[in-house]
């Protein structure tokens, strides 16, 4: 037993000096992450408690002064009573007791600072406690040096904090600390006393080792990082107004259109339909170059109460229709509704009035509230006859009024004139408006154009969003296309609107009245474009990749062309999931961290075939039952073939022993008792043989002497292949 | 057993079964004593043919036989031996008692009184005797086999555990079977066969054979079997006091001449399995609750080897 004197030595100090910094490292960066103040009151309290381990403070002694040290801290910081009065003790004792109420209601939110201030001292506590039972008691502090570095290299890769230091500081510490504590194992372990020229030589050992490899650490050449720093994207994601990256979802301002998004499967609502079709938000009409806005930015909103017809006139004259209802069950409540194509009436019951603001066609709930309650739709979908549809040919025909024309067929001044050139061109040798956007339709569908959420680019100063994708890039979701397609046609004198909603959904359940449920999320998040017909109204198409709407047209007369898109019979392509729409935010850095996309997939392909992993997983779990069962059957012949080919003498142990597993799976049980000799004569008994006695008089001579003949594997080997035949019959 | 026995020891063991009917293990087993330099305690009762055996076994090797019966009055004198003045010569001349033998039957050794059992017993541990301050070396090789009757307690000091720890084994000679008995009545008829036995081996051919039976070969697992069935005994719940270390040795010394005698260089976990008995249990003590459930140490010792594993694989190292 070494006195106390002797552990109060200079290895002990330091030992205690480099606890107190690897404590001190899990403190520091509270300061930048977290909204706790005052560190140095927690960092003085570490070194009070080390100081006291040191110096072997009593517990009767050093507990008082401590509590006595927090108490006063939590004076100082939160309360304004007279210290230590019978109202502060009060105060502090309903507060900490109403806190455990709080811990146990598990209202992490609600607790008070002064409770958490005291929670975090006693943590401190417990550590403190800890690392000197790590330092004296088991000399081994390995675990947590490591933990100490995955909480600061953790911190460096996901939060803004730089550990760039913090790490040097760590290693120097933490292999110091190591280093003496190795010294110290030794010391106790081999006996010596404290020799005093040894320490100093291994002390400066250790210090020229430490130094080395932290300077070799230092000026070593380093990899690249093999991720981007995730830094920025996380602080996207907590800070709305920063980052490059958005997520999908339905956002409001189209004015700046561009960049990436990732997915985001949240449920938007489910709607019980007739047909799967899209859902409509809002219209917009006014291209700024950039982006979508409404062109009359100074419209009030009409209030018209429920159950009356809404003011969107879709389609005009006499369109054959459909009625059809829908009902819609929010999951993320919006001020706004969704409504389909053809809107006539909605209906919902704790709900007396709507508002419509004319200028984007969108329609909100009262009084701006936010409701989830079910609203349901009824409108009527209508069926276009193609032979009037294609008897419009020109601006001339159409005799529109002249605000509509400048509202519908507006582009800013700035768009470059090859967006134009290049309408003219797809659509050179087609007559009808109809045929021409169809042409322009089919344009998108070329391989040159892409789908694509990420790497999609933002159009610079002076650069126009249609432009730059048409020309450029190439690479785009939905916005791109439909933002394109609405633009060129604008340029060849045809009107058209820009709508922004939702797609169809996933199809979830059978609904009342056989109507379909369909789910529809974040994902669906969509846009596209309406043209206008005279005569007929307005009509959806669907430039991007990968999705149909379906539109119901009248084939009647119409059998020129093979229609693509559209068939008169619903079409049901299965739906992308694809995310396709985002929210707008407003900086742009350009971080291509998709960690939440890859997961987002990893997610997709779970959910996509989970049947098929379960039903894969359970077939080998019970195809790996079934070969264990009936390992009797076929492990004597792979015990042959093992065997066959073995020559040496050291395979003659392996043998008997595997041979003794198999005769006992035949069903010739050895009892732990009974010796080889015996069971021999047993299983001899068994098969009226007396190859198992002579094979065990041989592996005796092995196992109980020592001693193997050369060539007795060559030897038995005929006998152990017919014991082990034997089994197989 | 498949092995063929040493030539020699089977000599011997024939010799005695023309006097000894269906007495082969008993036979067997105080050759095994005799070979591993141990001594017997056999336990029975009189008229079985204790004495018979025993004055075989030394005809049988040509050795000096002698026999104690063991009396309460009996003096440790009487066992080692006195010095008596000689007028002739005028000086003490020592008298040779009947432990200056090389085979000893101490017969009902349980009825002497413990002064005098403890004489015979130190001329075992020892293998000398020390009188009137003069140590005499016993002869080599020195067997004795003590017998105890089990029935009669009136008057009898029974050996104390550590006294019984000196014999290598302890057994039964058993009555013989019907067929046996009829077989040694027909012989008493005739003249006492005993009488016409000749030596089969000569006391140093037995001497090289104890030295032999020390090169027979004890594997660790072996060692390893056997340090583990004594453990057992001591953690046995029914025991009050297992096998001591002594007690180890002892099996191993026995395995290794049970192994010798059936001329093998290498100990089997068989021979381990069929000695313990005779080996442990006078060894341990039982707790009264056993004995008064009726258990024996002979049934303890089984149990532990039932509950023993032998060791089929190499040691892992």
């Amino acid at each position: 037993m070494r006195t106390v004197n002797s552990k109060r030595d200079w290895g002990t100090f330091f030992l205690y000096a480099f606890g107190f910094v690897l404590l001190w490292e899990w403190i520091r960066p509270l300061k930048e992450l977290t909204d706790t103040g005052y560190l140095y009151m927690f960092i003085f309290y570490i070194f009070l408690s080390f100081v006291m381990a040191f110096f072997h403070v009593r517990m009767w002694i050093s507990s008082p002064i401590k509590i006595f040290y927090i108490l006063s801290c939590v004076h100082v910081l939160y309360l304004e009573e007279a210290f230590f009065s019978p109202t502060w003790f009060k105060g502090i004792f309903a507060d900490i007791i109403n806190n455990f109420g709080l811990v146990l209601a598990g209202e992490w939110v609600e607790l008070t600072n002064v409770f958490r201030t005291i929670m975090f001292f006693v943590l401190i506590w417990l550590m403190t406690y800890l690392i000197h039972y790590w330092l004296l008691n088991r000399k081994r502090i390995f675990l947590f040096f490591v933990v100490t570095l995955i909480y600061i290299t953790v911190l460096d890769t996901f939060t803004p904090y730089s550990a760039k230091e913090a790490i040097i500081r760590t290693i120097v510490t933490g292999f110091a600390a190591m280093g003496i504590l190795t010294l110290n194992r030794i010391l106790t372990k081999e006996n010596i006393g404290r020799d005093f020229s040894f320490s100093k030589r291994w002390m400066t050992l250790l210090s020229c080792l430490i130094v080395l490899s932290v300077t070799v650490g230092l000026i070593a050449p380093k990899a690249e990082p093999i991720w981007p720093d995730p830094v920025p994207f996380i602080k996207s994601l907590n800070d709305k107004s920063g980052g490059g990256t958005k997520t999908i979802g339905y956002g409001v301002d189209d004015s700046q259109l561009g960049g990436d998004f990732v997915g985001d499967n949240k449920v938007v609502f489910r709607a019980e339909v007739e047909s799967k079709h899209y859902w409509k938000v809002e219209t917009k009409d006014y291209y700024t170059g950039k982006g979508w806005i409404a062109s009359d930015r100074q419209s009030e909103r009409i209030t018209f109460p429920i159950e009356s017809v809404v003011p969107i006139y879709d389609f005009e004259g006499d369109v054959e229709v459909r009625e059809q209802e829908a009902i819609i069950e929010p999951f993320i409540s919006y001020p706004h509704l969704v409504y389909p194509f053809g809107v006539r009436q909605a209906h919902a019951l704790d709900m007396e009035f709507l508002e419509f603001d004319p200028s984007i066609e969108k329609i909100y709930f009262e009084n701006n509230r936010s409701t989830i309650g079910r609203y349901s739709l009824s409108y009527k979908v209508p069926k276009y006859s193609v032979t009037k549809l294609k008897q419009i040919t020109s601006f001339q025909q159409a005799r529109l009024d002249r605000m509509f024309t400048q509202k519908y067929l507006q582009v800013p001044a700035t768009l470059p004139v090859e967006v134009k050139k290049l309408a003219e061109e797809i659509t050179k040798g087609h007559e009808t408006w109809f045929d021409k956007v169809r042409a322009v339709e089919r344009y998108f569908d070329q391989a040159m154009f892409s789908y694509s959420q990420k790497d999609v680019a933002v159009p610079g100063r002076n650069e126009d969003y249609v432009a730059q994708f048409l020309f450029d890039t190439k690479v785009g979701y939905c916005d791109n296309f439909s933002t394109s397609m609405a633009v060129m046609l604008r340029t060849i004198g045809i009107p058209t609107r820009w709508v922004k909603g939702y797609s169809g959904g996933e199809y979830k359940q059978l609904g009342s009245n056989s109507r379909k449920v369909y789910e529809v999320t974040n994902n669906n998040a969509h846009s596209w474009l309406e043209v206008y017909f005279p005569g007929s109204g307005w009509l959806a198409f669907e430039p991007t990749p990968g999705f149909s709407n379906n539109v119901s047209l009248n084939f009647d007369t119409y059998k020129q062309e093979t229609p693509k898109a559209e068939t008169p019979a619903p079409v049901k392509k299965p739906e992308p999931v694809k995310p396709d729409r985002k929210e707008e935010v407003d900086n742009k850095a350009t971080s291509t961290f998709s960690f939440k996309l890859f997961w987002l997939k990893i997610k997709l392909f779970f959910k996509n075939e989970w049947e098929w992993i379960l039903i894969t997983g359970l077939a080998l779990a019970l195809l790996a039952v079934i070969i264990y069962r009936k390992r009797s059957r076929w492990l004597p012949h792979y015990l042959l073939f093992r065997f066959k080919f073995k020559k040496n003498d050291d395979s003659f142990g392996l043998a008997y022993v595997a041979l003794l597993k198999q005769l006992e799976l035949y069903g010739l049980k050895r009892k732990s008792d009974q010796t080889l000799r015996d069971y021999a004569k047993y299983v001899d008994t068994f098969f009226s043989t007396r190859e198992m006695t002579r094979l065990t008089d041989r592996y005796e001579l092995l196992l109980y002497k020592g001693a193997l003949k050369n060539g007795t594997w060559e030897e038995t080997k005929e006998l152990w292949e017919n014991l082990i035949k034997k089994t197989i019959a | 057993m498949r092995n063929q026995m040493n030539p020699q020891i089977e000599r011997i063991i024939q010799n005695i079964e023309k006097v000894m009917i269906g007495k082969r293990t008993v036979a067997e087993l105080s050759l095994v004593a005799l070979l591993a330099n141990g001594h017997v305690l056999l336990e029975d009762v009189p008229g079985v043919g204790k004495t018979m055996m025993v004055r075989a076994l030394a005809k049988s090797v040509s050795a000096k036989f002698k026999r104690i019966q063991f009396t309460p009055d009996l003096l440790p004198s009487d066992v080692t031996g006195v010095s008596i003045y000689n007028p002739k010569e005028m000086e003490f001349q020592f008298k040779p008692g009947p432990i200056m033998g090389n085979i000893i039957l101490a017969d009902e050794i349980n009825r002497t009184s413990p002064k005098t059992q403890s004489a015979l017993l130190e001329g075992m541990e020892e293998s000398s005797v020390t009188i009137d301050g003069v140590t005499h070396i016993l002869d080599k090789p020195f067997f004795v086999m003590a017998t105890q009757n089990p029935i009669e307690y009136e008057g009898t000091y029974p050996l104390p555990e550590a006294q019984l720890d000196r014999f290598l084994l302890k057994m039964q000679m058993g009555y013989p079977e019907m067929d046996e008995e009829m077989e040694v009545l027909n012989r008493a008829q005739k003249t006492p066969p005993i009488e016409e036995l000749e030596p089969v081996v000569s006391l140093s051919e037995l001497k090289q054979l104890q030295l032999d039976i020390k090169d027979v070969y004890v594997d660790e697992t072996i060692k390893r079997y056997i340090v583990e069935l004594a453990q057992k005994t001591r953690t046995h719940s029914s025991v009050y006091l297992g096998a001591s270390p002594r007690g180890s040795i002892a099996l191993m010394k026995a395995c290794q001449a049970y192994a010798f005698m059936y001329n093998r260089d290498y100990v089997l976990p068989d021979d381990v399995q069929y000695l313990a008995p005779f080996v442990f249990s006078h060894r341990l003590i039982l707790k009264s609750e056993a004995k008064f459930e009726g258990i024996t140490a002979e049934e303890i010792v089984k149990r532990v080897i039932a509950r023993v594993p032998v060791p089929v694989q190499r040691l892992v190292k």
